[in-house]
Protein backbone atom coordinates (compact mmCIF):
# COMPACT_ATOMS: atom_id res chain seq x y z
CA UNK A 1 0.00 0.00 0.00
CA UNK A 2 2.95 2.24 -0.14
CA UNK A 3 2.60 4.84 -3.01
CA UNK A 4 5.58 5.87 -5.18
CA UNK A 5 7.34 9.51 -4.28
CA UNK A 6 8.11 10.12 -7.96
CA UNK A 7 4.90 12.24 -8.13
CA UNK A 8 5.37 15.34 -10.34
CA UNK A 9 6.60 18.53 -8.64
CA UNK A 10 3.05 20.27 -8.87
CA UNK A 11 1.27 17.52 -7.56
CA UNK A 12 3.40 17.60 -4.86
CA UNK A 13 2.30 20.48 -3.62
CA UNK A 14 -0.73 18.47 -2.29
CA UNK A 15 -2.73 16.07 -4.40
CA UNK A 16 -6.04 16.74 -3.06
CA UNK A 17 -8.56 18.57 -5.11
CA UNK A 18 -8.73 21.72 -2.88
CA UNK A 19 -5.43 21.69 -3.14
CA UNK A 20 -5.10 21.47 -7.17
CA UNK A 21 -8.17 23.98 -7.13
CA UNK A 22 -5.67 26.42 -5.18
CA UNK A 23 -2.32 25.59 -6.95
CA UNK A 24 -4.34 26.47 -10.08
CA UNK A 25 -5.75 29.67 -8.99
CA UNK A 26 -2.30 31.33 -7.78
CA UNK A 27 -0.46 30.11 -10.50
CA UNK A 28 -3.23 31.34 -12.63
CA UNK A 29 -3.32 34.91 -10.94
CA UNK A 30 0.65 34.77 -11.39
CA UNK A 31 0.59 34.44 -14.52
CA UNK A 32 -2.08 37.17 -15.33
CA UNK A 33 -0.32 39.17 -12.85
CA UNK A 34 3.15 38.60 -15.23
CA UNK A 35 1.34 39.15 -18.52
CA UNK A 36 -0.04 42.35 -17.61
CA UNK A 37 3.34 43.34 -16.21
CA UNK A 38 5.23 42.81 -19.16
CA UNK A 39 2.43 44.24 -21.14
CA UNK A 40 2.32 47.52 -19.00
CA UNK A 41 5.81 47.58 -19.44
CA UNK A 42 6.12 48.06 -22.48
CA UNK A 43 3.23 50.04 -22.91
CA UNK A 44 5.10 52.53 -21.29
CA UNK A 45 8.55 51.86 -22.27
CA UNK A 46 7.47 52.67 -26.02
CA UNK A 47 5.58 55.51 -25.25
CA UNK A 48 2.52 53.90 -26.76
CA UNK A 49 0.06 55.48 -23.97
CA UNK A 50 -0.99 58.58 -24.42
CA UNK A 51 0.35 61.06 -21.96
CA UNK A 52 -2.10 61.98 -18.97
CA UNK A 53 -4.47 59.63 -17.18
CA UNK A 54 -4.20 57.06 -19.45
CA UNK A 55 -0.39 56.60 -18.00
CA UNK A 56 -1.51 56.03 -14.63
CA UNK A 57 -4.10 53.79 -15.65
CA UNK A 58 -1.96 51.25 -17.70
CA UNK A 59 0.72 51.82 -15.05
CA UNK A 60 -1.55 50.83 -12.13
CA UNK A 61 -3.56 47.82 -13.92
CA UNK A 62 -0.99 45.37 -12.27
CA UNK A 63 -1.27 46.35 -8.68
CA UNK A 64 -4.70 45.09 -9.64
CA UNK A 65 -3.75 41.64 -10.65
CA UNK A 66 -1.80 41.71 -7.80
CA UNK A 67 -4.02 42.00 -5.63
CA UNK A 68 -5.78 38.79 -6.74
CA UNK A 69 -2.33 37.07 -6.75
CA UNK A 70 -1.93 38.09 -2.98
CA UNK A 71 -5.80 36.65 -2.50
CA UNK A 72 -4.92 33.73 -4.40
CA UNK A 73 -2.06 32.84 -2.09
CA UNK A 74 -3.81 33.38 0.90
CA UNK A 75 -6.28 31.19 0.43
CA UNK A 76 -3.53 28.66 -1.19
CA UNK A 77 -2.16 28.85 2.51
CA UNK A 78 -4.73 28.80 4.47
CA UNK A 79 -5.96 25.76 3.43
CA UNK A 80 -2.71 23.64 3.12
CA UNK A 81 -1.82 21.37 5.55
CA UNK A 82 1.25 21.73 7.86
CA UNK A 83 3.66 20.48 5.91
CA UNK A 84 2.57 22.21 3.11
CA UNK A 85 3.06 25.39 5.04
CA UNK A 86 6.60 24.90 6.26
CA UNK A 87 7.98 24.53 2.50
CA UNK A 88 5.96 27.37 1.44
CA UNK A 89 7.91 29.50 4.36
CA UNK A 90 10.96 28.37 3.80
CA UNK A 91 10.60 29.05 -0.07
CA UNK A 92 9.73 32.46 1.00
CA UNK A 93 12.84 32.75 3.33
CA UNK A 94 14.50 31.73 1.06
CA UNK A 95 13.72 34.27 -1.79
CA UNK A 96 13.26 37.00 0.81
CA UNK A 97 16.60 36.62 2.65
CA UNK A 98 18.15 35.77 -0.76
CA UNK A 99 17.13 39.19 -2.57
CA UNK A 100 17.67 41.15 -0.37
CA UNK A 101 21.28 39.90 -0.18
CA UNK A 102 21.81 40.09 -3.95
CA UNK A 103 20.45 43.71 -4.18
CA UNK A 104 22.41 44.95 -1.00
CA UNK A 105 25.86 43.07 -2.80
CA UNK A 106 24.66 44.62 -6.34
CA UNK A 107 23.83 48.16 -4.66
CA UNK A 108 27.70 48.24 -3.34
CA UNK A 109 28.34 46.84 -6.90
CA UNK A 110 26.62 49.66 -8.26
CA UNK A 111 29.04 52.18 -6.50
CA UNK A 112 31.99 50.07 -8.08
CA UNK A 113 30.40 51.03 -11.68
CA UNK A 114 28.35 47.76 -12.22
CA UNK A 115 25.60 49.16 -14.57
CA UNK A 116 22.16 50.35 -13.19
CA UNK A 117 20.15 47.17 -12.32
CA UNK A 118 16.42 47.42 -12.54
CA UNK A 119 13.80 46.60 -10.06
CA UNK A 120 12.60 44.47 -11.91
CA UNK A 121 15.49 42.41 -11.80
CA UNK A 122 15.09 42.03 -8.49
CA UNK A 123 11.11 40.41 -9.16
CA UNK A 124 12.93 38.03 -11.18
CA UNK A 125 15.27 36.81 -8.69
CA UNK A 126 12.72 36.47 -5.76
CA UNK A 127 10.60 34.56 -8.40
CA UNK A 128 13.60 32.06 -9.07
CA UNK A 129 14.67 32.02 -5.31
CA UNK A 130 11.56 30.78 -4.59
CA UNK A 131 11.13 28.27 -7.24
CA UNK A 132 14.20 26.85 -6.13
CA UNK A 133 13.00 27.16 -2.49
CA UNK A 134 9.89 25.26 -3.08
CA UNK A 135 12.40 22.31 -5.10
CA UNK A 136 14.53 22.30 -2.17
CA UNK A 137 11.57 22.08 0.21
CA UNK A 138 9.56 19.16 -1.26
CA UNK A 139 12.50 16.80 -2.42
CA UNK A 140 13.46 17.35 1.68
CA UNK A 141 10.29 15.84 2.49
CA UNK A 142 9.64 12.95 -0.44
CA UNK B 1 11.18 10.49 16.07
CA UNK B 2 9.82 7.54 14.85
CA UNK B 3 6.47 6.15 14.35
CA UNK B 4 4.66 2.98 13.36
CA UNK B 5 2.29 5.04 10.72
CA UNK B 6 2.88 2.76 7.93
CA UNK B 7 2.61 -0.65 10.34
CA UNK B 8 -1.13 0.32 11.43
CA UNK B 9 -1.85 1.60 8.58
CA UNK B 10 -0.99 -1.50 6.83
CA UNK B 11 -3.16 -3.22 9.02
CA UNK B 12 -6.48 -2.04 8.42
CA UNK B 13 -5.11 -1.80 4.48
CA UNK B 14 -5.55 1.62 4.00
CA UNK B 15 -3.65 3.76 0.85
CA UNK B 16 -1.68 7.32 2.23
CA UNK B 17 -4.44 8.72 0.28
CA UNK B 18 -7.16 7.41 2.04
CA UNK B 19 -5.24 7.81 5.51
CA UNK B 20 -4.47 11.99 4.29
CA UNK B 21 -8.36 11.75 3.53
CA UNK B 22 -8.93 11.02 6.94
CA UNK B 23 -6.45 13.42 8.67
CA UNK B 24 -7.59 16.19 6.54
CA UNK B 25 -3.79 16.31 4.78
CA UNK B 26 -2.01 16.28 1.82
CA UNK B 27 -0.39 12.00 0.91
CA UNK B 28 2.79 13.50 1.17
CA UNK B 29 2.38 14.58 4.34
CA UNK B 30 1.44 11.31 5.39
CA UNK B 31 4.16 9.59 3.28
CA UNK B 32 6.66 12.41 5.13
CA UNK B 33 5.44 11.05 8.63
CA UNK B 34 5.70 7.41 7.54
CA UNK B 35 9.67 8.07 6.20
CA UNK B 36 10.63 10.15 9.68
CA UNK B 37 11.68 12.99 7.33
CA UNK B 38 8.65 14.87 8.79
CA UNK B 39 7.37 15.70 12.65
CA UNK B 40 4.01 16.20 12.56
CA UNK B 41 2.54 19.05 15.07
CA UNK B 42 0.83 17.57 18.48
CA UNK B 43 -2.83 18.54 17.28
CA UNK B 44 -2.02 16.33 13.64
CA UNK B 45 -0.74 13.92 16.57
CA UNK B 46 -4.03 13.78 18.40
CA UNK B 47 -5.82 13.42 15.14
CA UNK B 48 -3.74 10.83 14.39
CA UNK B 49 -4.30 8.53 17.26
CA UNK B 50 -7.63 9.04 17.33
CA UNK B 51 -8.03 7.77 13.76
CA UNK B 52 -6.05 5.30 14.82
CA UNK B 53 -7.80 4.40 18.35
CA UNK B 54 -4.29 4.75 20.22
CA UNK B 55 -2.81 6.39 22.69
CA UNK B 56 0.21 8.94 20.79
CA UNK B 57 3.14 6.96 22.61
CA UNK B 58 1.91 3.55 21.25
CA UNK B 59 1.96 5.76 17.58
CA UNK B 60 5.07 7.77 18.13
CA UNK B 61 8.36 7.03 19.98
CA UNK B 62 12.17 8.38 20.86
CA UNK B 63 14.14 7.32 17.89
CA UNK B 64 16.58 5.97 21.39
CA UNK B 65 13.70 4.09 22.78
CA UNK B 66 12.40 0.92 22.34
CA UNK B 67 9.27 0.37 19.87
CA UNK B 68 6.16 0.10 21.79
CA UNK B 69 4.34 -3.24 21.57
CA UNK B 70 1.77 -3.41 19.53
Amino acid sequence: MTETTSDSLFMRCGDSKRDIQNALRAAGAILAWAICFAGSSQLLKREMVPEGAMQLVVAAIPSLFGIFVLIAYGRLLRESDELQRLVQLQALAIAFGGTFLAVSTYAILERLGAPRADLADAITVMAVLYAVGSVIGWRRFS
Amino acid sequence: MKNRLKVLRAERDWTQARLAAGLDVSRQTVNAIETGKYDPSLPLAFKIARLFEQPIEAIFFDGAAEEPAP
